[in-house]
């Protein structure tokens, strides 16, 4: 009886057969000639919803088309993405398994983790870059602030909302505040949204948010913005001036990338970097860009390690210039 | 809640158990504290008062422990909770690297043909079936990741 | 008005129709499965909305949504495996109900429950969104740890398992929440150096396996001792008793889960639980709660359905997403090029129209098609235990690995379902973990969160409105039942030491009885209105259920401790006017369970509580 029990197994799972399965083991590896001859996995290290899965998603689609073969994506939430880095790191350098990889995770978390849980960008081939989200710092109407003089004027301690700690908005604001020598307590959100609630509802007084997701309350009023972490004036809101004009050093960006694991053939990469560059020439992908208010940045890898590592330097440098700790509460 | 009927309980164990189980809370409590004290004022203040809670709570039961209802003990049959833990410990060990499939219809097997006692022909029938209907809900309809073989 | 009525013409265009068929249709599905919740699948088929037009898109999406909460009642009420955390209060009594052969009848209440929780919040929706979408704002930090607080007390008198137990094992669901990195500092607490633990542990490893596979092991150990008849499914339907019994509670949870489910995070799993305390706390007979109270099913699944509709206000009317599902669904209409704000009203009314009352027709739908599925569903009790209970633990297995697609959660499930079995053998309730650990982040960062903005003044929850108001409910909670313990110390109620007589009788016609019917029987007397009672403890069999041993411990319970505290309470309360009620509810319990032999009409029963067979839950004596 023992010996129908696989039989019955096999039987079964032969009439399935065909399905292609999904370890990775019976792509060989040895001729990257025929790539891609199997689906390809997309990491994203978000939860499914945010900005990096979306535009993950947005992406993957027109992208896929140019490969031939599907781009699953697959969500691997945690740490900021070091989670999925790691998984990353682990995978066969094929190129069947990649990620977006954001860029918080290899210029801003190392400044507010223990060197041994950071990951380093280095150690992974990056396939291109994809966009760049900027920053505004917004304020509830109530507070009667409408720029960052009058948060000074003010001189009263006041509190922030930031979307977590080791992320962009942590860090602009830290640096804006201390250059403008304001006291200000950091308040811990976890996200754009919640960060953004507590400022529409009067829980905090100022929350520094992507720019896509505060467009819809500015527009209606709700959220007075006073100065953008861009490098130009975002073009639907032509009078807020950028940091920089407003006299301050804060040159924070969320950036994010495709990346392989270290070691993928150099035909691979390059064949991914192709298809996501037909991806990023899609008109629906133009467009979900431009609706995002994403700063289109598909440098190739060389250059985006070039910017992160840079990113990293800068914002080593002014953190310790205004003796800054990320992790402290 | 539960429903068993009366004579199938498992012997109670002596009010000792009771006092295994503060233990164990307290046990816990002080894992809670030492880390907590690890960590420092900031992160480390909530699980401290969680772990002073803990430690209290689980002296209390201790007090009780000669009044309080005893745990279960653990008889033969235990045995066969060990056997089927042991089981899902395989299954996740293989998983990853041979696919759902096999280790899915092994387990159903087991735990038909062994820990239920089903006869061979409905433990072998029902675990290719479960195996199927998985590989048709999980892979084919839901396209779940899981790795699979096939 | 027009816009509104605009609305319906979107809604009956043919393909609509189709879509909110199809989302409807998948969200039940899903939400049958544990483990993929609508957030994953959304996000899974964003790419097929691509194609359609912004309102169809979403309208299947938040068909998805809703129609997972409806289906998301199933694995609770006939595996105990709660797929959402807004379901895991469901588990307590309708998993009760399953075992008595009721499954139909908790089953079928939810549907309706839903249909009406879900309906009814819609039209409010309608009335009053952008009115009441402020009150989603006016919910910071401070009011946010009151009512997570106010949570937590609830849970540790839903359990059943004995007080201190109860909390226990809420102190132990506090530290798992804690797990992970710490969203104020990013400091790692409790991950052991393990990058999965990074990012805390997730809800579904722990309810599926401290509920699901915790009690399939602990069933496992006692297969052996006495063949386990399959439960007899009785009635399929709920009976119009159980209608008039659960109208309450419907009622009262549509407006619970209305409120409470426009509070971004958490909202859902709140009304749920608040809804569910509420009807215990009402209760002339709170000690049936949890032993298969049929209102214990219809409050928390109306409360959730209400909580999913009225959670879709702060994305439409304010922009944000209420949950990780509204945050996918934010995402498909950005990718549509709409972008849901203040001004998505007066902007795309016809979307906005379109979608809400699409709601309408999907619950429609999900009713439908939930009444021919009851009896599909219920069957699947009758498949022997031996057979179920692999074919549960891979669904577990599974389940958990679709989540985070992560075998380490698979790992995690198996972990807690030990703890769940060896908590079952230790006597303690894993409910109160479940819900602690799902409050227990909300608790911590909302503390922590105030406490930044108040300068570490903690008089600052007092000085805030709400949070204000809430903080007093939440001492009345606590003072309450302390204030009425003392009460009742200083004028001990003569009853309570003579209600435990008339039990015996049962217990000793229950004992002798064959095993296989006996089971039905403890079933039977477990929803049986005169059981023990402790209202405000809530430890229902666990106080007093004499059980298998009461003959031989009788002497040791003795009348003079809890035993004589709970049931006198019980006898006190359930005289009287409630006379009446207890006819009825006798009857209809006797109905469904009158096939198993159960020994209803022992005279013993009138007024006094029935000792039950029940084994697990154990007698505690705890100081008050």
């Amino acid at each position: 009886m023992k010996i129908t029990l696989p039989a019955l197994g096999l039987a079964g799972l032969l009439v399935l057969a065909g399905c292609g399965g999904n370890l990775g083991s019976d792509g060989d590896s040895g001729s990257t000639a025929a790539y891609p001859e199997r689906a390809v996995t997309l990491l994203i290290g978000q939860d499914a919803g945010g900005s990096t899965d979306l535009i993950g998603r947005a992406l993957a689609d027109p992208a896929s088309k140019d490969l031939g073969k599907p781009i699953t994506v697959q969500n691997r939430p945690g740490a900021n993405g070091a989670v999925a880095a790691k998984e990353l790191a682990a995978a066969k350098p094929d190129g069947y398994t990649i990620m977006v990889f954001v860029g918080s995770l290899a210029y801003i978390t190392p400044l507010a983790v223990p060197a041994d849980q950071a990951v380093d960008v280095n150690n992974y081939e990056v396939v291109t870059g994809i966009s760049q989200d900027d920053f505004v710092l917004v304020a509830n109407p109530r507070t009667g602030f409408k720029t960052v003089q009058g948060i000074v004027a003010a001189k009263r301690p006041i509190t922030f909302a930031t979307t977590g700690v080791g992320t962009g908005s942590q860090l602009t604001q830290t640096l804006l505040f201390a250059q403008a020598g304001v006291q200000a307590t950091a308040v811990p959100f976890n996200g754009g949204a919640p960060a953004l609630t507590a400022v529409l509802g009067g829980q905090v007084d100022v929350a520094a948010v992507q720019l896509g997701e505060a467009k819809e309350q500015i527009e209606a009023g709700k959220a007075v913005p006073l100065v953008t972490f861009a490098t130009q004036r975002p073009s639907y809101m032509p009078d807020i001036p950028t940091a920089t004009e407003a006299g301050f050093n804060v040159p924070v960006q969320q950036s994010r990338a495709v990346v392989a694991p270290k070691g993928t053939p150099k035909e691979v990469v390059d064949r991914l970097r192709t298809a996501f560059q037909k991806g990023f020439a899609d008109q629906a992908y133009k467009d979900f860009n431009a609706k995002r208010l994403l700063t289109a940045n598909e440098v190739d890898g060389a250059a985006l390690l070039q910017q992160w590592n840079g990113s990293l330097q800068t914002y080593r440098g002014l953190v310790a210039q205004h003796k800054i700790d990320l992790s402290a509460k | 809640m539960t429903t068993e009927p009366a004579d199938d309980r498992p012997p109670a164990a002596g009010p000792s158990a009771n006092l295994i189980a503060a233990g164990v809370v307290i046990a816990l409590g002080a894992v809670a504290v030492t880390g907590a004290a690890g960590l420092g004022s900031g992160p480390g203040t909530w699980p401290m008062v969680i772990g002073v809670a803990l430690v209290i709570l689980g002296l209390i039961l201790a007090v009780q422990s000669r009044r309080a209802e005893p745990p279960e003990r653990f008889t033969r049959s235990s045995l066969l909770v060990v056997a089927a833990v042991a089981s899902m410990i395989a299954y996740v060990a293989v998983i990853a690297t041979i696919g759902f499939e096999i280790p899915t219809l092994l387990l159903a097997f087991v735990w038909l043909r062994f820990l239920g006692r089903e006869s061979w022909r409905t433990s072998i029938a029902v675990s290719a079936g479960i195996v199927v209907v998985f590989y048709a809900l999980f892979v084919g309809a839901l396209d779940v990741t899981i790795p699979h073989l096939f | 008005m027009s816009s509104v009525i605009d609305g319906f013409a979107v809604v009956l265009e043919p393909t609509n129709l189709l879509y909110c068929l199809v989302g409807v249709v998948i969200g039940m599905l899903i939400g049958v499965l544990p483990g993929l919740g609508p957030a994953a699948t959304i996000a899974i088929l964003l790419p097929v909305t691509f194609g359609l037009e912004p309102v169809t898109a979403v309208i299947m999406l938040a068909g998805i949504f809703y129609g997972a909460q409806y289906g998301g009642t199933i694995t609770s009420v006939l595996l105990r495996l709660p797929g959402e955390a807004s379901s895991v209060v469901t588990v307590f009594d309708g998993h009760a109900l399953a075992r008595q052969g009721r499954a139909g009848a908790a089953l079928g209440i939810a549907a309706i429950g839903s249909f009406v929780g879900g309906t009814l919040s819609i039209i409010a929706l309608t009335l009053v969104a952008p009115v009441v979408a402020g009150f989603a704002l006016d919910f910071g930090p401070p009011e946010y740890t009151v009512l997570a607080l106010l949570g937590i007390m609830l849970v540790s008198t839903i359990s059943s398992g004995g007080r201190i137990r109860a909390l226990t094992a809420a102190a132990i669901g506090l530290l798992l929440a804690t797990v992970g990195r710490d969203d104020f500092t990013s400091a790692e607490r409790f991950t052991f150096g393990n990058l999965s633990l990074a990012d805390g542990i997730d809800f579904v490893p722990i309810a599926m396996g401290l509920f699901g596979l915790g009690e399939i092991l602990y069933n496992l150990e006692e297969r052996h001792r006495a063949v386990q008849a399959p439960t007899k499914v009785t009635n399929v339907w709920p009976s119009r008793a159980d209608l008039r019994q659960s109208s309450g509670a419907i009622g009262r949870g549509s407006v619970i889960g209305f409120v409470l489910g426009i509070l971004p995070g958490g909202g859902a799993v709140l009304s749920s639980l608040a809804a569910y305390a509420l009807e215990k706390r009402r209760s002339k007979h709170p000690e049936r709660f949890g032993q298969g109270a049929i209102e214990g099913v219809a409050a928390p699944e109306t409360a959730n359905n209400a909580a999913a509709t009225s959670s879709f206000i702060p994305l439409l009317s304010l922009g944000i997403p209420a949950n990780a599902t509204m945050a996918v669904i934010f995402g498909a209409l950005l990718i549509q090029g709409v972008t849901p704000g203040p001004q998505l009203v007066t902007e795309h009314p016809e979307l906005f129209w379109g979608v809400v009352n699409s709601m309408y027709l999907g619950n429609v739908l999900l009713l439908i098609m939930s009444i021919p599925l009851l009896g599909v569903f219920v069957r699947i009790l009758r498949v022997r235990a031996a057979v179920l209970a692999p074919i549960t633990v891979l669904i577990t297995l599974v389940g958990a690995y679709t989540v985070n697609n992560s075998v380490f959660d698979i790992g995690l499930v198996i972990g807690f379902g030990v703890l769940g079995y060896l908590m079952k053998k230790a006597g303690f309730d894993p409910g109160p973990m479940v819900l602690a650990f799902v409050l227990g982040s909300l608790l911590e960062t909302s503390l922590r969160r105030s406490l930044l903005l108040f300068d570490g003044d903690l008089t600052g929850f007092l000085s805030r409105p709400i949070s204000g108001v809430l903080a007093a409910a939440f001492l009345a909670v606590i003072l309450l039942p302390l204030a009425r313990t003392l009460l009742r110390r200083r004028h001990p109620d003569p009853a309570g030491s003579a209600v435990t007589e008339p039990g015996d009788p049962a217990v000793t016609a229950v004992a002798s009885r064959p095993s296989a019917s006996a089971e039905i029987v403890g079933s039977g007397a477990a929803a049986d209105p005169f059981g023990p009672a402790s209202p405000e403890a809530g430890d229902t069999g666990a106080a007093v259920a004499p059980g298998p041993s009461a003959a031989t411990s009788g002497e040791r319970q003795g009348p003079g401790t809890a035993s004589a505290e709970s049931p006198g309470t019980a006898s006190a309360e359930s005289s009287g006017e409630a006379a009446g009620e207890h006819a009825v509810r006798d009857k209809t319990a006797t109905t469904s369970t009158e096939a198993a032999g159960r020994p209803h009409d022992e005279p013993g029963q009138s007024g006094a509580p029935v000792t039950q067979p029940v084994h697990r839950d154990r007698h505690t004596e705890e100081p008050e």
